[in-house]
């Protein structure tokens, strides 16, 4: 409020103090000059009737000559008062309008409204500094889930399109430099209600000096940023609430572990997709030879993945700055040659990664000329080119913005789901064929909606059967079994119990639940809200455990306890 | 020298003046207390007071407290003036003028502390 109202004071200062000169030289004339009443005495007008006579004058109103006809002296002085008053208005109003669509002064008016209705939010709200590509594709799916988004955009441009691109729930929204602490903070950075901030603006500069500035407005604030460089990476990394997304980093351990473990990638894709959407299909990528057309930072990743999961590769770019002494890398020449070169004719398959859409297209073209049973993964730049990689068909596509926006995404639903993926990477067993199954049996085809479950003895529904003397003590399978019929199961699978510092991936059902653990489920839509009605009153979990409904109203309590006085009697 | 700051020395130090002018006198004497010297007074703290707007430093926001309260006592004493003259219609007398004095060395009391910040600022400038 303060800055709009020293904008405007400062901006009116010279016209206010025009239009008061202006007013007291006329109403100090009218004083001065003497008039003549009906019978021809002399008399003077006071300061209030002058003051009242340039009043009217002055805003062209005119209500005539009173108390008493004027003077020519009078008129005189009154014509001149005419021009110098409406003079002095008409700069002054030309000076407010002038304000009105001042650009500093509409800034600080939009700032100002913004920030206010940040602090005003009551729900809970995800920041995120960028309005790319990525931006554009995270926003729309956090918007299908419901949740509330604080947007800050550099460009005013691309920032006004947040008004007019479709959204259930608006996102408020600015255009300003994220890069500044106070445009952060009006954004929301230190507000309670902040879940998480994505930062995915511009380049790795800018971003790394987002997402640090957010941390360290808000050292408990989650952060997710995006990142490509090393440096940036580096810098980041020393701050333990960033948390790092390399899309290209991403996208090529999914290759990978498309090769080794596509178990694995398959319950990670069934997990982290849009809940209720279907699971997505495995890739099914072959073994052998690939070649790499590009070898950008992208590439780069794809190689190392490849020698990973042990294939061989050939990489071609026609950047000579690129070529090192590796002989897997050609560079120049004709680019039909250099596909022969690389081994086109045996290859099983090709990555187009050049950051030009058209040459990936040329190159996958050229390259089905020379073999036609490539399984192909192309490159898509600007998401506004689908339909130009759709007449590829390619077998797979990269999209960095889907990639950052399906890996934000991820990070969001929960900090538990991260935890528990973590050890489906890093699991040597069949951790992942047991996921798998159990999401088959339990949940069904599409992806699950999760959620965590406090297991605090301080739920009033809680409380009794998490006292230690209970026998049969709680399990998690008490919890999985619908209130409403039992023994009917809820649709849903416990993935990760989380005892204090201990983390148990798909905990047994019989496992027994103590007061502080957290358990995160994942399930059928609205399986959520059914399990809620254990934390809230004992009687649905009792009507699990034992099948008998505990009486609820105090008559019946009283009753009941009557009973079994007399049964022990 | 900065005409800016001569400007509003001026403005200030003149709304002072005026103010002592005005306010000097017999309390209850309508004949020491001339009606265009309470205009003039009015005036040049309005224009003092405009000239105040739009400082964000601490002492820019005391210099514009005391315009305020100035002219919120010589707009008092003003009324008081008219409301006796035009309204009651009755001839200036004592016990009215006593009013429009003491309202006036309200004012007077504000345009002091006014000054005094103009010249501390002044002092701690050349320092």
């Amino acid at each position: 409020m303060n800055d709009i109202l020293f904008v405007i004071l400062r901006r009116l200062r010279r016209p206010l103090i025009v239009l008061i000169i202006a007013y007291a030289i006329s109403v100090w004339g009218l004083v001065l000059i003497p008039g003549r009443d009906a019978a021809g005495n002399v008399v003077h007008l006071g300061f209030f009737h002058a003051f009242y006579i340039v009043s009217y004058t002055a805003t062209t109103i005119g209500f005539g000559e009173i108390p008493h006809a004027f003077t020519d002296a009078q008129r005189v002085w009154t014509i001149f008062s005419i021009y110098l008053s409406v003079i002095s208005w008409a700069y002054a109003l030309g000076s407010i309008f002038h304000l009105a669509r001042d650009q500093t002064f509409l800034d600080a008016i939009t700032r100002r409204r913004f920030a206010t209705q940040v602090w005003s939010m009551e729900e809970p709200f995800v920041l995120i500094v960028g309005y790319g590509q990525s931006g554009i594709m995270l926003a729309r799916m956090l918007d299908r889930t419901g949740q509330r988004m604080v947007i800050v955009e550099l460009r005013t441009q691309r920032a006004s399109s947040i008004e007019i691109d479709e959204f259930e729930h608006p996102p408020l929204f600015l255009a300003a430099d994220g890069r500044l602490p106070d445009v952060l903070v009006d954004a929301g950075v230190t507000h309670r209600k902040c879940l998480a901030m994505v930062a995915l603006a511009g380049d790795d500069d800018s971003n790394q000096s987002v997402a640090i500035g957010g941390t360290v407005l808000n050292p408990s604030l989650r952060i997710i940023a995006r990142v490509h460089s090393q440096i940036a990476r580096a810098n980041m990394e020393s701050f333990r609430k960033i948390e790092l997304i390399n899309p290209f980093e991403a996208f090529a351990n999914n290759m990978r572990l498309d090769m080794g473990a596509p178990d694995k990638l398959r319950v990670v894709e069934w997990l982290s997709g849009l809940p209720g959407g279907a699971r997505p299909s495995p890739l099914n990528m072959p073994m052998g030879h690939w070649v790499i057309c590009g070898f950008g930072s992208f590439g780069r990743y794809v190689a190392d993945a490849f020698d990973k999961a042990g294939v061989t590769w050939t990489a071609i770019d026609n950047d000579p700055s690129v070529h090192c002494n590796n002989p897997a890398i050609l560079h120049h020449g004709d680019a039909q040659e250099n596909l022969r070169e690389a081994g086109i004719e045996r290859a099983v398959g090709l990555i187009a990664c050049t950051d030009r859409d058209a040459v990936n297209l040329a190159t996958v073209t050229r390259a089905r000329a020379l073999n036609p049973n490539l399984y192909v993964v192309i490159r898509q730049i600007n998401v506004a080119n689908a339909s130009l990689i759709d007449a590829s068909m390619a077998n797979l596509r990269f999209i960095r913005a889907e990639v950052v926006s399906h890996k934000v995404r991820q990070l969001l639903t929960s900090p538990l789901l991260i935890r528990f993926l973590g050890h489906l990477d890093e699991d040597q067993g069949d951790l992942a064929q047991r996921t798998g199954a159990s999401l088959e049996t339990h949940v069904g085809e599409n992806v699950p909606f999760m959620w965590v479950f406090d297991c605090y003895a301080s739920y009033r529904g809680l409380r009794e059967a998490l006292a230690p003397e209970v026998d049969p003590p709680l399990t998690i399978g008490d919890l999985l079994i619908d209130p409403e019929n039992p023994p009917q199961r809820l649709d849903a699978v416990a993935l990760l119990l989380l005892r204090k510092k201990t983390e148990i991936p798909l905990p047994a059902e019989n496992t027994r639940l103590l007061s502080g653990d957290r358990v995160l489920f994942a399930g059928l839509r609205g399986v959520e809200a059914t399990q809620e009605r254990f934390l809230l009153e004992p009687s649905p979990l009792e009507y699990v455990r034992t099948g008998i409904e505990p009486p609820r109203s105090w008559l019946f309590r009283r009753l009941l306890r009557q009973d079994s006085k007399d049964s022990e009697a | 020298m900065n005409l800016e700051k001569v400007i509003f020395g001026f403005f200030v130090i003149l709304a002072f003046t005026l103010n002592f002018g005005f306010f000097i006198g017999g309390i209850d004497n309508p004949q020491v207390h001339h009606p265009g010297h309470l205009f003039a007074a009015v005036v040049i703290n309005l224009v003092a007071l405009v000239m105040k707007f739009g400082d964000r430093t601490h002492i820019g926001a005391t210099h514009l407290a005391t315009s305020l309260v100035a002219m919120l006592q010589l707009f008092a004493a003003a009324l008081v003036w008219m409301w006796h003259l035009y309204i009651s219609a009755l001839p200036m007398d004592g016990p009215t003028m006593s009013v429009v004095v003491s309202l006036s060395g309200g004012a007077l009391a504000a345009n002091i502390i006014s000054v005094v910040l103009l010249i501390s600022e002044t002092l701690r400038q050349t320092r």
